[in-house]
């Protein structure tokens, strides 16, 4: 048989320096990513580890970094508010996350099955993360508005008395949550649904021909196969609801009282508000490793073991 | 700027000073006592200068700004860069800045409660050494001497150094529907009784709120409680000027102004006072759902203008009433425009330059008259500007200047003001009584000073 | 997969419908709100007379700068997610297709340090990594400068492309690389021809959540831009101000915004399927 072109026979004396290329091809198409993140990611993060065990003070113009050891973590012992804030944001992660990852899954499966207007759904879907961040906190502020807001509006029309939606401390971190929700859930859509197109006809046709019905199929062969994507999707989400901010800044900047207070909120207060630069550096690191104990946490559940991260 | 053109600009607004300066009935005096207009081309001549760029943020005063900015251009042939930044971002700005190796920003406009931090950390340069011959004029208000820094006792008082320059001023003031007033032939309420006594009279439920607070967490509540705490006679800390941080913020004055505060929005207001911000305000009284409220003087263009209100000309303002034992006060929340050290000298004198043009009557007049609202000179708000309908805000505003107070004027600032922010909150909700409320908020206040090695101390609990 | 016939096809869409116009409904309005005075949108009213003020003062005033803003982010986000879908998808190839620790035990630990290393950055909120990054880059002149930017959103966005494409590459069967490679490719090859097409679904999807994260980043682009360079979550930030939010132009652009990025989404969507697919078929 002829050689194709472009293999290794049919080319000439430059085949050796080809094939070492090719050899080493796994050590050097990580050198783009390595030298990002080396020149990039290297001093922001020693940054806010040297920070974490310091007091940063100004004067004259001039840092003044004293090495202060474990008074930060003092400050952080001390701080019940903290607390409230890191308890607000689980409820929030789990809650949020686990509608979203329903609500995107189903219409995911949904999609896939439909061959008409899926280009058209996919297109409507994708466009709440389109806009920005600071527009939807003030779009929705507008609708929750007690006396004008559109929700109020429907609510009285329908007889019923209108709801305090970011005043009421029970009421507060619902409607932020539903934003969150309407927000993200196409984020999640998106994903899955290019998870599940890329899935192979074969398996699925014979699980067909096993006899499998509907349920059996979805949980014993789709789920199964897209449990990658699924597990990055969950941990990805995850990681950015514990980051929520802006959202949460326009509607309610953490009330009425402390219901909506989050972490993200209460990190910046104090490194941006306050100016307490070092115990701001800390809670930052003590939030990341929550997030590391979370994710961690979910890797050991069955859906999680089957991520990139194990091979 | 050569020393013959600084001469002549020094007597120029020397000479200046002295006619309006002049005791009445000298004639010149007389003269000076019509309302002022600015003559044509009298402005002042700064002399050329290199480019210079301005850190400034959106809002209502802007578009004024902009258009006597374009005016110094054209006079002067000085070119100033308006590099306009949203407000969340203004402070991080003006920080990287300042703590950069050289800052792109020659002016930068900080919000009053972070100005100590930048005379503390010594960002700033101080005027005099731009220019040493430099004099603020003194119809220029200097805001409760926020302006000036004293290293000796870490203050902003008259008695430091010049640091920065006035280039909006801000009080809240406290707006009332003149319509439903006079037709009830009420008379404009002085103090808190009479307050509650018209919001009783003339509030209609969920159709017209007989008085509005704004109650949302933080620096909202906080604000707007200041006016009812300093008139009860209350304050947060026993002396902060001289060094004494005891925390007085739970006594029982204290109480009673966040009772009578309570009341009003329990009695009066709607439901979700908890959640209203200054926006908020905005929206109850233009589209007529507020008979009362205590809103921020920058706030007033959306009164007159007719795509923003419902209530055009049935809107005034006055001072913020008082107690009947009481004394009339009300915070001030103004910007502050200071240089920063790490420019080279000929960009600071430009600088300089600029502010000393933009700080003459005849500029403020037409910054006034172009929509910048506030002005920052006291002789605008006595010229005929004040008799022009639009601008009827302006006795208001010039009374309630003697009693505008600066709060917070100290490094802990930001998180005293987080803890009321919360606390207050948290009363108005209903999630904590007022005593409590203040008692906590008393206890987190004192850890702050404590861990600023302040010398500090606690009052005796108010009985919950 | 396999289609929903006859009446739960029907259901199917019902469903979809329902779920876009949940999706739908705000975007009406903000749409009703660009058209509205300031007095209208307060009182939120369904009547009411449009205006093309606010566009106006979005476009043509002289604080707005919105065109250059659209181009800013526009450029940032093409570029920004070109980087990062090459660099990222090459590092997830590496680090999929290969069995790291076979030859040098080293290497286990290399896969899980670069893996953990690019989640944990990921963690960080960005906000703390201005301070640094603006001193970074005033040393070295790109304040102020898209390139600048465009770098720091590569950045941010690598962590989830990689991740992403990680999983998408794992879901490719071994077997087709393997008939390839015994077909004589060499790895690149491999790559290009057979794997690529393959995960073309999944390169689109995070193509356009590259772009889309880029497009609405906010906290560094605040801080390393000034107004020549300012990009669109910036400009419509202006309008959230001090006192009050001007509502009217706030969603005007946000209009103005979603449009080119839907526009730009779709042609990069076609190209590259286009694209790839035609490589397939070698």
């Amino acid at each position: 048989m002829a050689p194709a072109a472009g293999t290794r026979e049919a080319a000439g004396p430059a085949r050796s320096l080809a094939d070492l290329l090719d050899a080493t091809f796994q050590y050097w198409a990580l050198v783009p990513a390595l030298l990002i993140l080396l020149a990039l990611t290297l001093y922001p993060m020693l940054s806010i580890l040297r920070m974490a065990v310091s007091t940063i003070d100004f004067a004259q113009g001039q840092f003044l970094w004293t090495f202060t050891g474990l008074q930060n973590w003092r400050s952080f012992v001390e701080d019940w508010l903290f607390r409230i804030a890191l308890k607000n944001t689980l409820i929030f992660v789990i809650v949020a996350v686990t509608i979203e990852m329903l609500l995107g899954l189903s219409l995911a499966l949904l999609a896939c099955q439909i061959q008409m207007g899926k280009g058209i759904y996919r297109t409507i879907m994708v466009l709440p993360i389109l806009v920005p961040a600071v527009a939807i906190g003030c779009m929705w502020r507008l609708m929750y508005n007690y006396d004008f807001g559109i929700f109020n509006q429907a609510l009285v029309a329908l007889g019923l008395t209108p709801l305090a939606w970011l005043a009421d401390p029970r009421l507060a971190m619902a409607s932020v949550i539903l934003v969150d929700i309407w927000h993200w859930v196409p984020f999640v859509f998106l994903i899955l649904l290019a998870g599940l197109e890329a899935l192979p006809v074969e398996a699925l046709e014979a699980a067909n021909v096993d006899g499998a019905n509907g349920w059996q199929r979805l949980r014993y062969v789709i789920l199964p196969m897209i449990g990658p994507t699924l597990s990055v999707v969950v941990m990805f989400r995850t990681i950015f609801a514990f980051k929520v901010f802006d959202e949460i800044f326009l509607l309610t900047s953490g009330g009425p009282g402390t219901a909506t207070e989050v972490v993200s909120l209460y990190i910046y207060k104090v490194f941006f508000a306050e100016n307490r630069l070092g115990y701001g550096a800390l809670l930052a690191i003590l939030t990341i490793l929550t997030i590391c104990a979370f994710v961690g946490t979910y890797r050991w559940t069955r859906l999680g073991r089957r991520d990139p991260w194990a091979g | 700027m050569c020393s013959k053109r600084k001469l002549l600009c020094v007597l120029g607004l020397l000479s200046v000073w002295a006619v309006l300066a002049l005791p009445r009935g000298t004639p010149i005096a007389l003269a000076a006592a019509q309302p002022a207009k600015p003559a044509k081309d009298l402005f002042l001549d700064v002399g050329k200068h290199p480019p210079i760029t301005m850190l400034i943020n959106q809002s209502p005063w802007y578009g004024g700004f902009e258009k006597v900015v374009k005016l110094y251009e054209e006079q002067t042939g000085n070119t100033l860069n308006l590099d306009v930044s949203p407000y969340a971002g203004m402070l991080e700005k003006a920080r990287n800045a300042a703590r950069g190796k050289e800052s792109p920003f020659d002016w930068v406009n900080i919000d009053t409660q972070n100005t100590v931090e930048f005379y503390l950390g010594g960002f700033l340069s101080p005027l005099k050494e731009i220019d040493s011959g430099f004099q603020l004029d003194p119809q220029v208000s200097t805001y409760d001497d926020c302006l000036f820094w004293n290293e000796r006792t870490q203050w902003r008082d008259r008695n430091g150094v010049l640091m920065g320059l006035p280039v909006q001023g801000n009080v809240n003031l406290y707006y009332y529907r003149t319509d439903l007033f006079e037709r009830a032939g009420l008379k404009v309420p002085e103090t808190w009784d009479e307050v509650a006594a018209a919001a009783e009279k003339l509030g209609k439920g969920g159709e017209l709120y007989g008085f509005v607070v704004r109650g949302e967490r933080g620096n909202a509540i906080r604000f707007d409680w200041m006016s009812y705490m300093l008139g009860a006679g209350a304050s947060i800390e026993k002396d902060a000027p001289n060094g004494d941080f005891t925390v007085t913020v739970n006594s029982p004055p204290a109480k009673r102004a966040l009772d009578f505060y309570l009341s009003l929005a329990k009695r009066f207001g709607p439901p979700n006072s908890g959640a209203i911000g200054q926006n908020d305000l905005i929206q109850l009284i233009t589209t007529g759902k507020a008979l009362q409220l205590n809103m921020v003087a920058a706030a007033w263009p959306n009164m007159d203008n007719p795509e923003r209100s419902r209530v055009v000309g049935k809107v005034n303002v006055a001072l913020i009433p008082r107690p009947a034992d009481g004394v009339f006060a009300t915070p001030i929340g103004n910007w502050v425009s200071g240089i920063p050290k790490n420019i080279p000298l000929e960009r600071k004198r430009a600088a300089l330059a600029f502010m000393r043009w933009f700080l003459t009557f005849e500029a403020q007049y037409k910054f006034a008259e172009f929509g910048g609202i506030p002005p920052v000179r006291m002789d605008v708000f006595d010229s005929d500007l004040a008799t022009r309908p639009q601008f009827r805000w302006m006795a208001a505003y010039k009374k309630s200047l003697p009693y505008a107070k600066q709060l917070l004027g100290y490094k802990e600032g930001a998180q005293v003001e987080a803890v009321l922010g919360l606390r207050l909150n948290q009363a108005l909700v209903g999630e904590l009584s007022s005593a409590k409320a203040l008692n906590l908020a008393a206890e987190d206040i004192y850890k702050a000073f404590q861990q600023g090695g302040r010398k500090t101390g606690l009052l005796p609990k108010l009985p919950e | 997969m396999g289609g929903l016939r006859g009446k739960a096809l029907i259901l199917g869409h019902l469903a979809m419908i329902l779920a876009c116009l949940i999706i739908l409904a705000p975007f009406a309005w903000i749409i009703m709100n660009s058209a509205k005075q300031q007095i209208d949108i307060y009182e939120g009213t369904l009547q009411f007379t449009p205006t093309w003020r606010n566009y106006e003062r979005l476009l043509f005033s002289k604080q707005s700068n919105f065109i250059r803003n659209v181009a800013n982010s526009a450029l940032v986000a093409t570029a920004s997610t070109l980087a990062v879908m090459a660099v990222g998808t090459l590092t997830a190839y590496a680090l999929t297709r290969y069995a790291w620790g076979r030859r040098f035990r080293v290497g286990a630990w290399l896969k899980a340090a670069l893996l953990g290393w690019i989640l944990l950055f990921h963690m960080i909120p960005a906000i703390t990594l201005v301070g640094p990054w603006y001193l970074i880059f005033r040393e070295l002149g790109l304040y102020n400068n898209l390139l600048g930017l465009v770098l720091t959103h590569i950045t941010l966005n690598l962590p989830m492309a990689t991740w992403l494409m990680m999983s998408f590459i794992q879901d490719v069967p071994r077997e087709l690389e393997d008939a390839a490679w015994i077909d004589g490719c060499r790895r690149v090859g491999a790559f290009l021809r057979v794997i690529l097409p393959v995960i073309v679904p999944g390169l689109v999807a995070t193509g356009v959540l590259s772009f889309i994260f880029s497009w609405n980043e906010f906290s560094v682009a605040l801080n390393l831009t000034a107004s020549p360079t300012a990009t669109i979550p910036v400009a419509i930030s202006n309008f959230a101000q001090q006192y009050e939010i001007q509502y009217g132009e706030m969603a005007a652009g946000t209009v103005l915004a979603t449009v080119p990025a839907i526009l730009l989404m779709f042609a990069g969507q076609r190209f590259i399927v286009r694209g790839l697919m035609l490589g397939a078929f070698k």
